[in-house]
Formats: C-alpha cells, sequence, structure tokens
C-alpha cells in the first residue's frame, strides 16, 4: 500500500525519469534500501566481530610470539657473551629479561620472564614477575620469599594457557645465566577474585604454608577467554642446579 | 552500501573485483593494526594479574 502511494507522489519525478516502470521501482527503493543498508550493517558487524576473535585468538599470538622468540634470543646472545666469572648472577639485565620459565607440564616450551606484569609487558608474549602491588622476590636474590608471575591465558602468546594441566607434584624450572631453580607444585587455587592480591604474600598462606621460603606464584585469568577469576598455582623450590658448560637441562626437563 | 560502492568502482567486474579484494585487505589492515589494539584492554577479556583496583 505504502508503495502505490510512494508511487503517486514521486509521479512527476518518474515522468521526467523516462522510464515508465521507474517510479514503482524507486518508490519501493527507497524501503528496500533503507532495509538492506541495514541488513548490511548487521553483517559488516558480525563480520568485524568475528574478525575481532580472530585477532585475539590467533594474530596476537602470531605477533607476541614472534616478539618473545627474538626478546628470548637476546637475551641468550647475551649470556653467551658474557661469560666472565666476574659478573656473578647479581649483573642482571632486568630489562631484557631475568631467564626463562620451563613449566613441562604446559607444554609450550620456554617462557622469557620480564620485570613488570603491565600489559605493555605481558603483550609481548612473555611472563612478568609482579612488581605491583607486591613485588616478587627473584630466585636470584636467594633470599626467602615468593616469586609470583603472570602471564596470559589467551592471546598476546596464551603462555599460561594450559595452566589447568598442571598437577600438584609437577616440576616448574627457572633457567637463569648460571643457575636452574627447580620448583615443585604443592598447591593450586582454580578460581579466586582478582582482587586477592594475598595469593602474591612472600609467605602465601592461602597454599597452606606458614613459613618463610622459597616459593614460586605462577597467576593468569580463568575461565579461559574471560578474566572474571584469576588462577593461581604454587610450587615450592626443591633445588638449584648449576648450569654446565652445555647446559644440560635438569631431569625435570628431559 | 556494497551495491553502491560496486556501483561506483571503474573498470569492468575484474578490475572492480580487485579494487574490493584491495579494500578488503586495507579495512582489515586497518582493523588489526589499529582499531582492535585500541579496543583489546576496553574489553574484560585479557586481565591475567591479581591487583587492589
Amino acid at each position: 500500500m505504502a508503495a502505490t502511494a510512494d508511487d503517486t507522489e514521486h509521479e512527476e519525478w518518474t515522468a521526467s525519469d523516462g522510464s515508465p516502470d521507474g517510479g514503482r521501482r524507486r518508490g519501493t527503493g527507497r524501503i528496500a534500501l533503507a532495509v538492506s543498508f541495514f541488513g548490511e550493517l548487521l553483517i559488516t558487524s558480525g563480520l568485524v566481530l568475528g574478525l575481532f576473535v580472530v585477532y585475539s585468538l590467533w594474530w596476537t599470538n602470531v605477533v607476541a610470539d614472534r616478539k618473545a622468540d627474538r626478546q628470548g634470543d637476546e637475551v641468550r646472545d647475551h649470556w653467551a657473551q658474557s661469560q666472565d666469572p666476574d659478573t656473578g648472577p647479581g649483573a642482571l639485565d632486568t630489562k631484557d629479561g631475568i631467564g626463562f620459565l620451563h613449566v613441562p607440564s604446559m607444554k609450550n616450551g620456554e617462557v622469557l620472564v620480564r620485570k613488570g606484569t603491565s600489559t605493555d609487558v605481558l603483550n609481548d608474549g612473555v611472563a612478568g614477575y609482579y612488581t605491583d602491588p607486591i613485588k616478587a622476590a627473584l630466585p636470584t636474590t636467594g633470599k626467602d620469599g615468593n616469586f609470583t608471575l603472570a602471564a596470559h591465558r589467551d592471546g598476546h602468546g596464551a603462555k599460561f594457557h594450559n595452566i589447568d594441566k598442571v598437577a600438584k607434584g609437577d616440576a616448574i624450572v627457572f633457567e637463569t645465566r648460571d643457575k636452574w631453580y627447580v620448583y615443585k607444585v604443592y598447591d593450586i587455587l582454580d578460581e579466586t577474585s582478582k582482587f586477592n592480591v594475598n595469593v602474591l604474600a612472600q609467605v602465601p598462606k592461602e597454599s597452606g604454608r606458614n613459613k618463610p621460603g622459597h616459593y614460586i606464584t605462577l597467576t593468569t585469568c580463568t575461565p579461559v577467554y574471560t578474566s572474571r577469576y584469576r588462577y593461581v598455582v604454587w610450587g615450592e623450590l626443591v633445588r638449584v642446579d648449576k648450569v654446565d658448560s652445555k647446559r644440560t637441562p635438569p631431569k625435570e626437563l628431559r | 552500501m556494497y551495491g553502491w560502492i560496486w556501483r561506483h568502482l571503474p573498470g569492468n567486474v575484474w578490475i572492480k573485483a580487485l579494487i574490493s579484494l584491495l579494500l578488503v585487505l586495507a579495512v582489515v589492515y586497518v582493523l588489526f593494526q589499529y582499531v582492535f589494539p585500541w579496543a583489546e584492554p576496553l574489553l574484560p577479556f585479557n586481565d591475567v594479574t591479581v591487583d587492589n583496583q
């Protein structure tokens, strides 16, 4: 009905157009155009959202892995060059990264560890040690404390994607220039609030430990693809191996 | 919208198709390079740390 009304309204205009059929087409065309434009907008937004998923779950991994590989290579080159015995483990270059984390049960090879847990740092496909709200105690200092780390669960390298595959008793190995720090997982918290900063305490009481010791804490988000809760894995230092000339990994990594 | 773009592209069907492809690639590039990196921190998918904020 609306189409016919439109038709008469635009009679003059269509007449000048010279095509007798054109009036009907253009009259309905206005509504059809609006509908099809709206439809195209919907399709477009759907495609953009789909692309965003591709971006976050695939592309950020590509970019981050590339970056992390390059940074990791730099750290290893740096280590190889500075075999000077005078510069002990204290001579850490915290800017490039302080070492590599190996968690065999996560099956993701080595993860470069750098200072800080800001998005800038973590988006490079590394694990960051906390400087805020509670400063991580680096194992290289040899002092008691908690070596607290965070990394992405999805996207940006997704270095802790398989954190749910880590079971009690599994090994976590931290590699520096001169030492292998072998930790053993003793407790897991598979869901906690993101405000629960107590998990980062130097003595993480929530894990059932009351005495100062050498702890390691891995945090990431859970469930996968969201950031609703945090997943926490605690480990305890079992032993420290010296790195030999061939960098033979400890038996946990073989 | 897409029909309008298609009609305003120059050349025959093949040239139009080629230009369309380039346009699509350009849009994807802009999205991946600028729009998504900007939008991502605003969305609650990738916060992995515990903090008191």
